[in-house]
This record gives C-alpha cells, sequence and structure tokens, in this order.
C-alpha cells in the first residue's frame, strides 16, 4: 500500500462524527460597513510602517523622481513594457533601489495591499528591491479580508501577495526592527480623483520617509 | 522608527541551552530542566516580562475587532469540519494541487518526509537550501537528516537563523531566540559572521544577518517553506511571514518544497480569511504579518512540491479527547500567556512544539518521553481563553494527566501523593481531619521543617499561614444572606480589614470549626 493509500485509510476509519461547514458569508453579511473605510486603512498601513501619501496618476514619474532623487536603480512596472522581451532571471533584480508596482485592491482593517503576479510582473524585485512604492485606487479599498477574497480569485494568478509595510523582524529581544530581508521602506501611493497638484507635498513626505533611519 | 519596548536590557546570565535532539528518546524531566532556567531570577523576570509583552499586544489588537468571539467560534468549527472530512479534502487538495503543475508527497512519518525532500533535492542536484520557518521540519529532524548527506540547510528566518547558528533549536515557535539576550546574538555573529566584537544593536546585527542571508538566497538551488493554510479548493499553499524570507527563497530558486501537516488543510478562501484575520493578531498583535503569500502553480522552469506529513496526526485524529488539538494554526498566544511558559523557558518542555499546545501534542507522539508535560500547568485555563481556534488545552491536559497516571509513567512520589490526595479528599471526615491538624501545626512546626515536608512545593514559594477556621465552617457560620452581602461588602475592604475581622470571627466561633455541612 503507498503511504498516500495508508493514510487516507486511516483517517478514514478513524475521523470524527462529521462537522458541517459553517457558512462565512452568511456571518460576514451582518457586518456593519466601515464607515470610513480610506482613514481605516491610512492608519493600519501606517501601523505596518508604510508610508502614505495621496497623488494622481499624471504626477507619479514627478513624484518618483522627486521622492528618490539619489537613488540608482529604480524599475517601474507601470510604464510600457515590451511583452515580447524575455522574462529577466529573478536574480537580476539584487541592486534595485526602488520598485515600482501597483494594487489590485487594499483592505482597511490590516492596511495590506494584494499584488498578484500580473501585476508584479517581476516578482522578485518585490523582495530585493530596498525600497518599494505601491500605487493604489483609493477606491479599491475593502472593509475586510473577508471582503477582499469576495473580490479576488487567488488561483488566477500562479502566486499572489497581501503586503503589509516594508519586512520587518522582531527577533532580537523583540526589538522592531524595519527591514529584515525584503524593502527597507514601503511608500503607498492613494490615487485620487480630482485636479489639486499634490505631488509636491507628497515627495517631501516621501523623501522623509526614505531617508528617515531605520533605528529605533 | 519605534521599538517595541522600552524594559531594560536582558541580564546577561547563564541558561540551559536547547541542545536536545528529536531523537532523543530519555523522559523529559520539565522541573529539573525549567531549575536550571530558573537559577537566573532576573533572566526570568525579563522572559516573564518579555513574552508577557507580546500576550498584551495581542489583547490591544483583539479590542479592535468587535467580532473576535464570533471569529474564534467560525474558526473551531472550520477546523472541525476540515477535520471531521480530512480524506476527502485531502483528496480534493491534491487533484487541484497537480491540475495546478504541483507534485504532491505524501509521508506516513518524519523519516518518509525526510527522504522525499532529500530525493527532490538530489534529483535536482540541489547543495544549498534555504529554509523559513518550518516547526514541522524541525519535528522531523530535517537539517540533520540533510546535511549528513552533504546538503547545506541554512534557516532563513532571523530568529531561527540565530539558534541554528549556535546549534539550538527554538524556544519559541514565533520568536525562536527570545531566550537569548542582544549580547548574545553579538556574540554569535561575531564568532560565524565577523561582525565586530560588542556589536548588540538589534538594527545593526538585523543589518549583518541581511547582508549574510541576501548571499544565501541569491545561491540557493532550492527554498523550503512551512505552510500555514493549504486550500483545498484551489490546490494553493499560503504562508505568513513578517521577514519576507519564505518569498525570497521562493522566487529566486527553482526549487520550491513546501511541508505541510495534513491538518494545515481549510476548504477555501473564504475560510481562509477568518484564520488570517486570526493568526497574527493571536501571535504577535499585528493585525496582518507583513506578507500572505499564495503559491498555485511554480514559475516557468520552476518545481513546486508540496509534502503530505502524517507523522502521528492520523493517530491523534483518533483519540476523541484529544483529535481537537489538531484545530491548532500555531500562532504561540497560549505559549504568551502561561504562567508555566512563562517562568521555565520553552527549552524546558524538550519537545518541537513547547508550551500548553505543545504539552497537549507531544504525549500523543511518545507518552512516556513527555509524560512530565501535561503537569506543567497550572490548570488555569488562560491557553484556552486565549487559543483563537477555541482548543479545550487545560481540559486536554487534565486528561493526559490521568492517562500518564493510569500508564505508570507518573514517578512513585506522584503516585503516592495522588493516591493519598485521592484518598483524604474523597473522604468527608478525613478531609476535615487533615484541616484541622494542618491548620493546628502549621503555625507552630518551625518554618525550616515545613518547607522539608511541603517538599517541592516549597522550593520556589513560601508557604502561606494557615486561615483560622475551614471555609464550611465559615460558610455555615454566616448564612446564606450573610455570605452574598459579606462578598460585596469586601469588594470594598481593605485586605488588613478582612484579616481583622477573620480574627474575631475565629475567636466567637471556633467552636463550630468542624461542623460539616
Amino acid at each position: 500500500m503507498t503511504s498516500r493509500d495508508a493514510i487516507l485509510t486511516a483517517i478514514r476509519t478513524v475521523r470524527p462524527a462529521p462537522v458541517a461547514r459553517p457558512d462565512v458569508g452568511a456571518r460576514v453579511a451582518a457586518f456593519e460597513p466601515f464607515s470610513h473605510p480610506v482613514s481605516r486603512f491610512v492608519e493600519a498601513a501606517e501601523a505596518a510602517a508604510a508610508c502614505v501619501v495621496r497623488g494622481r496618476r499624471d504626477e507619479l514619474g514627478e513624484l518618483l523622481a522627486a521622492a528618490y532623487p539619489a537613488l540608482g536603480r529604480n524599475v517601474s512596472v507601470l510604464s510600457a513594457l515590451d511583452p515580447a522581451a524575455p522574462p529577466p532571471l529573478p536574480h537580476s533584480f539584487a541592486d534595485t533601489d526602488v520598485f515600482v508596482c501597483e494594487g489590485v485592491l487594499g483592505v482597511a482593517e490590516n492596511g495590506a495591499v494584494w499584488l498578484p503576479l500580473s501585476r508584479l510582473r517581476y516578482r522578485s524585485a518585490l523582495f530585493l528591491a530596498t525600497n518599494v512604492i505601491v500605487v493604489l485606487d483609493s477606491e479599491a479599498i475593502v472593509d475586510t479580508l473577508h471582503h477582499a477574497y469576495a473580490r479576488i480569485d487567488v488561483s488566477e494568478d500562479d502566486y499572489g501577495v497581501f503586503v503589509a509595510g516594508p519586512s520587518k523582524t522582531a527577533d532580537i529581544e523583540q526589538s522592531l526592527v524595519i527591514g529584515a530581508h525584503g524593502p527597507k521602506s514601503l511608500t503607498l501611493v492613494l490615487l485620487e480623483p480630482g485636479n489639486a497638484r499634490i505631488v509636491d507635498a507628497a515627495a517631501s513626505s516621501v523623501r522623509d520617509a526614505s531617508l528617515r533611519p531605520t533605528s529605533s | 522608527m519605534t521599538t517595541l519596548t522600552t524594559r531594560a536590557p536582558l541580564p546577561v546570565l547563564e541558561h540551559a541551552t536547547g541542545t536536545r535532539a528529536p531523537t532523543d528518546h530519555s523522559p523529559v524531566d520539565h522541573a529539573a530542566a525549567a531549575a536550571v532556567f530558573n537559577a537566573n531570577p532576573s533572566r526570568v523576570d525579563w522572559h516573564d516580562a518579555a513574552i508577557w509583552f507580546a500576550r498584551e499586544k495581542r489583547d490591544r489588537a483583539v479590542a479592535l475587532v468587535p467580532e473576535w468571539e464570533m471569529l474564534r467560534e467560525l474558526a473551531s468549527d472550520i477546523k472541525e469540519h476540515t477535520l471531521s472530512h480530512l480524506d476527502e479534502y485531502l483528496v480534493a487538495f491534491e487533484t487541484a494541487a497537480t491540475a495546478n503543475g504541483a507534485t504532491v508527497h505524501w509521508a506516513r512519518d518524519a523519516e518518509e518526509h525526510n527522504r522525499i525532500v532529500h530525493d527532490i533535492l538530489v534529483a535536482a542536484k540541489v547543495r544549498h537550501l534555504v529554509k523559513s520557518k518550518s516547526m514541522l521540519t524541525e519535528e522531523c529532524g530535517l537539517n540533520a537528516y540533510l546535511e549528513a548527506r552533504g546538503i547545506g540547510v541554512v534557516d532563513t528566518d532571523l530568529g531561527e537563523r540565530i539558534v541554528q547558528l549556535r546549534g539550538e533549536h527554538p524556544s519559541h515557535i514565533v520568536t525562536p531566540a527570545i531566550h537569548l539576550t542582544k549580547e548574545e546574538v553579538g556574540e554569535t555573529f561575531a564568532e560565524h559572521l565577523g561582525t565586530p566584537v560588542g556589536m548588540s544593536d538589534p538594527n545593526e546585527l538585523t543589518a549583518a544577518a541581511r547582508v549574510h542571508l541576501r548571499e544565501k538566497f541569491l545561491d540557493a538551488h532550492a527554498a523550503m517553506t512551512g505552510v500555514n493554510f493549504a486550500l483545498a479548493e484551489t490546490g494553493g499553499v499560503v504562508v505568513c511571514t513578517n521577514e519576507g524570507n519564505a518569498d525570497l527563497g521562493i522566487v529566486l530558486a527553482p526549487v520550491h518544497i513546501a511541508s505541510m501537516g495534513i491538518e494545515k488543510l481549510i476548504p477555501g478562501p473564504n475560510e481562509l480569511a477568518v484564520f488570517l484575520r486570526l493568526l497574527a493578531r493571536s501571535a504577535t498583535g499585528q493585525r496582518v504579518t507583513v506578507y500572505t503569500s499564495h503559491m498555485h502553480r511554480p514559475a516557468a522552469g520552476h518545481e513546486l512540491h508540496i509534502v503530505l506529513v502524517d507523522n502521528g496526526r492520523t493517530e491523534q485524529l483518533s483519540r476523541p479527547d484529544f483529535w481537537r488539538s489538531l484545530k491548532c494554526i500555531r500562532c504561540g498566544a497560549c505559549m504568551n500567556t502561561c504562567p508555566v511558559y512563562r517562568r521555565s523557558g520553552g527549552y524546558s518542555y524538550g519537545a518541537t512544539v513547547p508550551g500548553p499546545i505543545g504539552s497537549i501534542l507531544a504525549p500523543g507522539m511518545d507518552l512516556e518521553k513527555y509524560s512530565a508535560l501535561p503537569f506543567a500547568s497550572t490548570l488555569c485555563g488562560s491557553c484556552t481563553a486565549v487559543c483563537p481556534v477555541k482548543i479545550d488545552i487545560d481540559a486536554q491536559l487534565y486528561r493526559w494527566r490521568q492517562i500518564v497516571v493510569e500508564a505508570g509513567h507518573a514517578s512513585a512520589k506522584k503516585q503516592a501523593a495522588s493516591r493519598l490526595g485521592g484518598v483524604v479528599l474523597a473522604n468527608r471526615f478525613l478531609l476535615s481531619l487533615a484541616g484541622k491538624v494542618m491548620r493546628a501545626t502549621m503555625r507552630f512546626v518551625p518554618r525550616s521543617l515545613m518547607r522539608v515536608l511541603a517538599g517541592e512545593w516549597a522550593r520556589e514559594r513560601e508557604l502561606p499561614l494557615p486561615p483560622r477556621e475551614s471555609f464550611s465552617a465559615w460558610y455555615q457560620a454566616r448564612g446564606d444572606k450573610q455570605v452574598l452581602r459579606s462578598a460585596q461588602d469586601d469588594n470594598h475592604r481593605s485586605a488588613q480589614d478582612d484579616t481583622r475581622r477573620a480574627a474575631q470571627d475565629d475567636n466567637g466561633r471556633s467552636a463550630q470549626d468542624d461542623r460539616q455541612p
């Protein structure tokens, strides 16, 4: 008998009396909707050590140039990419200073953004880059993870990740250190409709965040 | 940025190290191991406070979720549903994962798991493996198995890398190096990574580890991860980390091996949301981990292997009193809240998973070896109160105690004390007599002698002064109404007043001491 059959046969012999599958959707439907999901999202993202700025899509180029003037290599998947170009080796992003991508949706309760492979394109850059910028439409923010999973198809992409803030650790004496193995900073650019020029204020706050020491 | 804590630095002292190998089958003596840890009171105080801090952060995070209790209820029901249909869900998962392009393997025990992993690595000609945190591979003793066969394993979780460099095992499932001071980490890094002697700043140490491990990630031919949740409907596995180490391994190395206990399965994404909302809040007080990664298909030219491991889980599933322990999602909340864990350290349990949950899982693996663990508890029930999947841990600890004693694994002293206790507590006359003798003698026998008589109980504690009267005498003397009023009054009185009042009562009513209710 294969191990597979041995394990399955054993489970069939000993498994407990059937317990019904609870209806998660029905319980979630009864939740009170958040009154201010965007501000909840901003508060949660900042609690996860992300830097949140607001801007317009047509300001992005200026915003990035102003925020990271001294940094060398930046990789953006928002600019026009040649779909026929052969995919680069994942290791080739090891010296990336800034990686820019756009999220599908944000979760108000925890500040996480859903980044499927189709949006990341170069998934290794999300982890190898020193700084990551995630652009998100402020209208794409849902209340909780229940609402998020109802909206996305997790198996549509080979790989997908919820990201909440820059990488961090507290493994040495429980001292929080930002920038463990992955990015040392994560900036969320919340896109807003309207015509106001907000790039100047936004850029200076990003610059502050990127220059902020990662120490306590 | 902020620091999580402003506590004084951890005092540097000697302590027990976690060098016990999983292959060592001699019985664990929790009390003796805890005594080693307790030899350094300032270390114990720091450990206690550091871990309680995690419990406090959990409480603050939980308070922000009004539906918390409903989520716990749901999570418990989902796990019980899945476990009671586990064979069906495993087959559904295998079918979906295989259709996704993953290779699914089945391992009955640790040995088979290690062999499967080794075979995959040999077939792919892998010499260097990076591994993110996986308590299952600790349980299976995988590192030693692979290293004996010439394959280098690098644990990439910072805490796990620290204990690996020291030749130790994790002392906590979420923060593996919580038993170490930053100075000790500095010494370890100076020795193994060549950092300057005396470096002890957590930021500098983490930065050094980042450089060291970045090289390992870029060089690795294969990446191993654990699995937090596996989705039967879609055939995907979900891994939660804060450091990003699981993802760095997976996105760079061409071979990904994900090892999981068969109890990690849940039906699908709707259920996943429930567990993700509970996991990080229970573990560290975060609302969610930094990375929640969903792996469904390998990248072009990459391999994805998923190893489903039984290793005693089916046997645990067969035990009516203990199968619910398999609901565990490894958040560590029961450790953080446990007064015994916080003051005895993770190594005192001698098991891969320490603390309350480990103490109900381990006896199922090896009753004789782990027979001391169900007694490493005050049965206060705090673990059960914080458990995000509502495992009745304290009740299971109590049940294991009975099984340990029935199987003859309790020490002769414990058996004799239990037998005597059983006789006395079952007999009103004897109980009353024993109380009377104790109340009369404890006041007059010298403390030094009492400490000897009380044995281990008095080793770390002062004996209390005996009360003047028994509870039943006190209860009888007041009558129901008075008791109620007295209880209310007590809330407003100082302890001193209580003592004075008790003494006055005693003078007037001592004759009623032995009256039975």
